[in-house]
C-alpha cells in the first residue's frame, strides 16, 4: 500500500511520461542546424513559422524566459470544445482516449492558458467524477466498463482504493486475515508461468 | 535529439512494474553517447557563437536558440537516465524485502554488475542492523508485519523446498502439499516467499 | 491502516469474562490482568476473552449494548439523523465481530443481533460516502466527523485523502497561473509567485 499520495518529482516516472505528451508549437525564430526536428522539410535549418508538435518538456524549456523560441498553442483535448463536453456530462467522458495523462499534461499545458479556463476545467472535471470513482472501487452498482475510462492519475486512486476495500471486505467476511506472499513474489510467481506457457 | 530513446528507457520500467526488465545495457550506452555529442555540438556552437561575436562582421551568425534547443534535450536524456537507475534501486531494494537475501535466479540474471554490488551491500548493511537493534541477538524486521492472532499456524507447502532447520534445530522434510501446523514465526517468511501458504479456518 | 490493525488496537478494549480457572494476577507490559477466580466476574482485555474463549477457560459477558432492543433504536435513530449517531462504543463493529465469531453461545439471539449491526454499519457506510462526494465536490478543507468509529473512518483510506490531494494540487494551479509570452507579464507573475510563497 503506497502511503502518499501522487505528486510529481524529478525522479517520477510517470512525471517523466506525462511530460513527453505534445503540444503544438510555432518557432518564432530560425533555428539554425536544427531542421532534423521537422521530419517532412529537408533543409539544414528550422525557419520562424513552422509549427511542430513538442513534448511538453521542450515546448515548456524554450517558450520560458525574455526570449521565448516558441509560441506554445492549446493542444486540441483542452479547447473550448472539449471543454464544453467536460462540463456538459464529465462522467460521460472516455478520458483515456482523451489522453493518458489528461490531469498531469493538463497541468503542464494550464501555463499557456492565460485565462485559467483549463485549470478549472481540470479541476471541474475530476471532483464531478470523483462519485464514480469512488462507487466503482468500492464495487457498488458501477458499470466495470468504467475502469477503462479512466486516465492515470484517476487509475492510481482507483487502484488504491479497490485494494483497501478488497481488504476491508475479506475483513468482514473472514473470521482472520491469513499472512500473504509479497506483492513482488506473487507477481514473479506470475510471470514464471506465463514464462513456462510460451515456452509449451 | 527529442530524447526518445531515453524515454524508452522510462517506458521500459513503466511496463514491467512490479518486477526487474533486464538491464539494458545497450540503450544506456546510446543515450549516453546522445549526452556527450549534444554536449560537443554545443560548446562547438558556442565558441563560434562566441569567434563571430568578436569579429566585426555583423552578420556573425547566432546559434543560441539551437544551443538552447540541445540544452533542454541534454537535460531530458539525463533526468530518464537517472530516473532509470534511481527507479531500478528502488524495486531492487524492495526485492530485498520481499524475496529476502537470495533473489531468484532469473531476477538475479538481469542485474548490472553495479545493481549486483548494491544488492549484495545493502543485503549486508541491512543485516548488520538487525543484529544490532535490542540486546538479545536482534531483531527481524521482515517478519510480524501483521498483528498476531495465534502462537502457532496452519500453512500448507506450495513447492518442493526440501529440508528447513527449525530454530530448536529440528530439521523438517517441506514437500509441495504437504500441511504443518508451525510457530508463527518460524514460517511468516517462508509464506512471504510464497514457499507457504497460510491456511486460515 | 489495514483493518487487521485496527482490530489490534480495538482488542485493548475491556470485557467481562466470568472464568472457568484459578489464577493470580498476570503482569503484562499493559497493565495487570486478574486475579481470576472460578465464576467470579472479571475484566481483561478484549483479545485475552477471546483468547480464554477459544481454550474454553470462560464465558463472555458481552456489552450492556449488544441487546436487540437498544440496537434496533440505535438503527431508527441512525436511519432518521442526517448526521451520524454516537455509536455506544468506539469500536461496536470489532467486538461485534470478533463476539459474534467466538463467543456466539454466549450472546442471545446472536443471529438477529449480527442482521442489525451489519444493517446500522450498512446505513453509515452510505452517509458516508454521499458527504465525501460532497467535500470533493466543493473542495472543503474539512470535514466534521464526529461520532465515527476508527473503522468507519478507515474505510475511506487512502482514497479520500489521495483524491484530496489532488484537488489541491488542481487548485493550487489555478491560484498561480504562469506566465505566458510576453516579458513583461512573465515579470510580473514571478513577483506574484514569491510573495504568495512567502505569505
Amino acid at each position: 500500500m503506497s502511503l502518499q499520495s501522487y505528486t510529481p518529482n524529478y525522479f517520477s516516472i510517470d512525471d517523466i511520461l506525462a511530460s513527453q505528451e505534445r503540444c503544438p508549437c510555432k518557432f518564432i525564430v530560425d533555428i539554425p542546424k536544427l531542421g532534423r526536428l521537422n521530419p517532412s522539410a529537408e533543409s539544414n535549418d528550422l525557419k520562424a513559422g513552422t509549427t511542430l508538435e513538442l513534448p511538453m518538456w521542450l515546448a515548456e524549456h524554450l517558450s520560458a524566459g525574455r526570449h521565448p523560441i516558441i509560441a506554445v498553442e492549446l493542444p486540441r483535448i483542452y479547447k473550448e470544445a472539449y471543454r464544453e463536453i467536460l462540463k456538459a456530462d464529465a462522467c460521460a467522458v472516455d478520458l483515456h482516449k482523451l489522453g493518458l495523462y489528461f490531469y498531469e499534461h493538463g497541468l503542464y499545458v494550464k501555463q499557456f492558458d492565460a485565462r485559467g479556463d483549463v485549470s478549472k476545467i481540470l479541476l471541474e472535471t475530476f471532483q464531478v467524477r470523483f462519485r464514480q470513482l469512488m462507487d466503482l472501487a468500492n464495487n457498488i452498482g458501477s458499470d466495470p466498463a468504467v475502469q477503462d475510462r479512466l486516465d492515470s492519475l484517476e487509475r492510481k486512486l482507483f487502484k488504491e482504493g479497490h485494494a483497501a476495500r478488497t481488504r476491508l471486505n475479506t475483513w468482514l467476511t473472514d473470521s482472520g486475515t491469513p499472512i500473504e506472499a509479497a506483492a513482488m513474489v506473487i507477481n514473479h510467481k506470475k510471470r514464471k508461468r506465463v514464462d513456462v506457457e510460451d515456452i509449451i | 535529439m527529442s530524447a526518445e530513446k531515453a524515454c524508452a528507457l522510462v517506458k521500459e520500467l513503466h511496463r514491467n512494474q512490479g518486477t526487474l526488465p533486464p538491464y539494458n545495457n545497450d540503450l544506456v550506452n546510446e543515450v549516453t553517447k546522445e549526452i556527450t555529442q549534444l554536449i560537443q555540438e554545443n560548446r562547438n556552437d558556442a565558441q563560434e557563437s562566441e569567434r563571430s561575436r568578436g569579429s566585426d562582421l555583423l552578420e556573425g551568425v547566432s546559434y543560441i536558440s539551437t544551443i538552447r534547443v540541445r540544452h533542454a534535450a541534454i537535460q531530458r536524456n539525463l533526468r530518464c537516465l537517472l530516473a532509470y537507475h534511481y527507479n531500478r534501486v528502488r524495486s531492487l531494494r524492495t526485492m530485498r524485502w520481499e524475496f529476502g537475501s537470495i533473489l531468484p535466479a532469473d531476477i538475479k540474471a538481469n542485474l548490472s554488475t553495479a545493481e549486483t554490488n548494491w544488492f549484495s551491500k545493502y543485503s549486508s548493511i541491512l543485516a548488520k542492523y538487525m543484529r544490532s537493534v535490542g540486546e538479545d541477538g536482534g531483531v527481524n524486521l521482515a517478519v510480524d508485519l501483521h498483528p498476531p492472532k495465534a502462537l502457532y499456524i496452519e500453512v500448507q507447502c506450495l513447492v518442493d523446498y526440501g529440508r528447513y532447520e527449525l530454530s530448536d534445530g529440528s530439521v523438517l522434510l517441506l514437500k509441495k502439499n504437504s500441511r504443518h501446523f508451525l510457530p508463527r514465526v518460524e514460517c511468516e517468511e517462508l509464506i512471504r516467499q510464497g514457499v507457504f501458504q497460510h491456511i486460515v479456518i | 491502516m489495514n483493518p487487521d490493525e485496527v482490530e489490534f488496537l480495538a482488542e485493548k478494549q475491556l470485557i467481562s469474562i466470568i472464568p472457568t480457572f484459578n489464577s493470580n494476577v498476570i503482569h503484562l507490559i499493559s497493565g495487570d490482568v486478574g486475579p481470576f477466580r472460578a465464576s467470579l466476574p472479571v475484566r481483561v482485555p478484549l483479545w485475552m476473552a477471546i483468547n480464554l474463549k477459544q481454550q474454553r477457560k470462560c464465558k463472555i459477558q458481552p456489552p450492556d449494548w449488544m441487546n436487540i432492543e437498544q440496537l434496533e433504536e440505535l438503527k431508527e435513530e441512525e436511519k432518521r439523523s442526517k448526521t451520524f449517531v454516537k455509536m455506544p462504543s468506539e469500536h461496536y463493529m470489532i467486538e461485534a465481530k470478533l463476539l459474534l465469531n467466538y463467543a456466539t453461545d454466549d450472546i442471545s439471539r446472536a443471529d438477529e443481533i449480527r442482521t442489525i449491526i451489519k444493517d446500522i454499519w450498512d446505513i453509515r457506510m452510505s452517509k458516508i460516502r454521499s458527504s465525501v462526494d460532497t467535500l470533493v465536490r466543493n473542495a472543503g478543507f474539512y470535514a466534521t466527523v464526529d461520532h465515527l468509529t476508527l473503522m468507519e473512518i478507515n474505510t475511506m483510506r487512502p482514497l479520500l485523502p489521495h483524491a484530496l490531494d489532488q484537488v489541491y494540487r488542481m487548485k493550487k494551479a489555478q491560484s498561480t497561473r504562469l506566465p505566458t509570452q510576453s516579458t513583461t507579464l512573465s515579470l510580473l507573475n514571478s513577483s506574484h509567485r514569491g510573495s504568495s510563497l512567502s505569505s
